[in-house]
């Protein structure tokens, strides 16, 4: 029963997914401090406990707004830890159940069938990929998306993305 | 010795990938000492030429598996954001083409020579260009490292598909003295395609790639400007989806686990890349790309 259940909770949840900043459930991933404001010299409101159950609200570069323990403030993003908040109800061996095993780590393990499919959803499965015959029209239309060094320096001139030099992180000192 | 090890490279080649032309190879190199000469010499490096010819040829052979999102001007907006950072990076001159391919899974993917492509299924999970920036940067650092290039050279099966039909392509050019860059392009396309077909894209690449990818991938956006932050905030998202819910077994079989990746980049960002944390996160024209709300 369960298993006939669950390709519709799995739609519902896909669906509302895109939308739900405000829903997300996390934690501390350590003792930390909620701030009034993002940012360090801020008030620090209450301590919190690693664990500390959370809502996060909303994102502002390296902090994140959330409410804990019935107050609204800000921590550091790295001091979140997420879970997957949707239970699924087929761990046991569901409708989808094997598909992370499918392909293993590192393996080139044979696919069981393509149960994506139970989804509505076109997956992108090994066989797939066994299958494919090259699409040229496909790639012809691909490239002709190219964005030239214009247009793409006008782009980002329209949202003020300004280029700044940054060193790429590690350089120069070990990895 | 090198001889024979090309030889055998070759033999080795031929019940997998029959489709290549590789009994021909061998006849043409009758010398075999001359082809052995040419496979050696053709699996030392890839020109970029070579590169962006078996790029086309995979990245054709991956559109045959799934298709574009039909959304010409989110693609046309995913190729403007990918161009922009590409622009900030040691490799600008590549053909940088950026494609979403229309399947609900969670997935990017970078080919070589310049060719990142992601799922409509992620993108719609973003909330705004900059996190949408930290992913293409992410596969515009697999390329400029070569990583999926690595990955071929490092297995025997792959390796064999594509330098013999570098080394076939090099001896045709040498025959017809000169120029036949066609058949140097057709062979590696093929090359590509079998990859392919092969599980170029369901094996893992190594760990410390996709750690290095993430610590290059958040430098390049905040070259280009955007909040560095994206590009966590995205790993924070991933780490809330299960596999099983989204049908998205090629991400996450293959990479390692966000909070992982997050507890890398940590020892990165905030030192290096914190005064940049208030550059933009660029919400409203990702919303307006995405036909959104």
């Amino acid at each position: 029963m369960l298993t006939r259940l669950t390709p519709l909770l799995l739609l519902a949840w896909l669906s509302f997914a895109g939308d739900a900043l405000a829903q997300e459930q996390a934690a501390t991933n350590r003792a930390t401090d909620l701030k009034e404001r993002p940012a360090f010299e801020a008030k620090t409101l209450a301590p919190l406990a690693a664990g500390a159950p959370l809502k996060v609200l909303s994102r502002q570069g390296a902090w994140t707004q959330v409410e804990a323990g019935g107050k609204r403030g800000w921590i550091r993003a790295f001091h979140l830890r997420f879970e997957a908040t949707v239970e699924t109800s087929s761990s046991g061996g569901g409708s989808l159940g094997g598909l992370t095993s499918i392909f293993g780590f590192g393996g080139r393990k044979a696919p069981e069938t393509s149960k994506v499919a139970t989804l509505g959803i076109r997956g992108l499965t090994p066989e797939d990929f066994k299958n494919a015959s090259p699409d040229q029209a496909a790639l012809r239309k691909l490239q002709s998306y190219r964005a030239d060094k214009a247009t793409a320096e006008r782009f980002a001139r329209e949202a003020k993305l300004s280029p700044v030099a940054v060193a790429y992180a590690g350089e120069g000192g070990g990895s | 010795m090198r001889t024979m090890l090309a030889a055998m490279l070759l033999a080795s080649a031929i019940p997998v990938h029959a489709q290549l032309d590789f009994g021909r190879i061998i006849d043409l190199g009758k010398k075999a000492v001359e082809v052995g000469e040419k496979v050696q010499e053709a699996s030392k490096e890839y020109t970029v030429e070579e590169e962006v010819a078996l790029g086309e040829g995979i990245t054709a052979g991956f559109l045959g598996a799934t298709r574009l999102h039909p959304d010409e001007r989110l693609q046309r907006y995913v190729n403007r954001i990918g161009r922009w950072l590409a622009q900030q990076t040691e490799r600008r001159d590549l053909p940088w083409t950026f494609g979403v391919i229309d399947t609900d899974t969670i997935n990017a993917f970078a080919m070589p020579g310049g060719t990142v492509i992601v799922s409509h299924g992620l993108v719609k999970r973003l909330a705004s260009e900059s996190e949408l920036a930290g992913v293409l940067a992410h596969e515009i650092a697999h390329v400029l490292k070569k990583h999926q290039l690595s990955a071929i050279k490092s297995d025997a099966g792959w390796s064999a598909a594509a330098t013999g039909a570098k080394a076939y392509a090099a001896d045709r050019i040498g025959r017809s003295s000169g120029g036949d860059v066609l058949g140097l392009k057709s062979q590696l396309a093929n090359a590509g395609v079998d990859l392919v077909k092969d599980g170029l894209f369901l094996r893992p690449l190594d760990r410390g790639m996709e750690y290095e990818a993430d610590r290059i991938g958040v430098v390049i956006a905040t070259r280009g400007g955007y909040d560095p932050y994206g590009f966590v905030a995205v790993l924070s998202m991933l780490a809330q989806v299960k596999p099983e819910e989204s049908g998205d077994s090629i991400t996450f079989s293959t990479h390692p686990t966000p909070a992982d990746r997050l507890a890398e980049l940590e020892k990165v960002v905030p030192t290096a890349l914190e005064k940049y944390a208030a550059q933009p996160q660029v919400e409203g024209r990702f919303r307006q790309a995405l036909g959104a709300k």
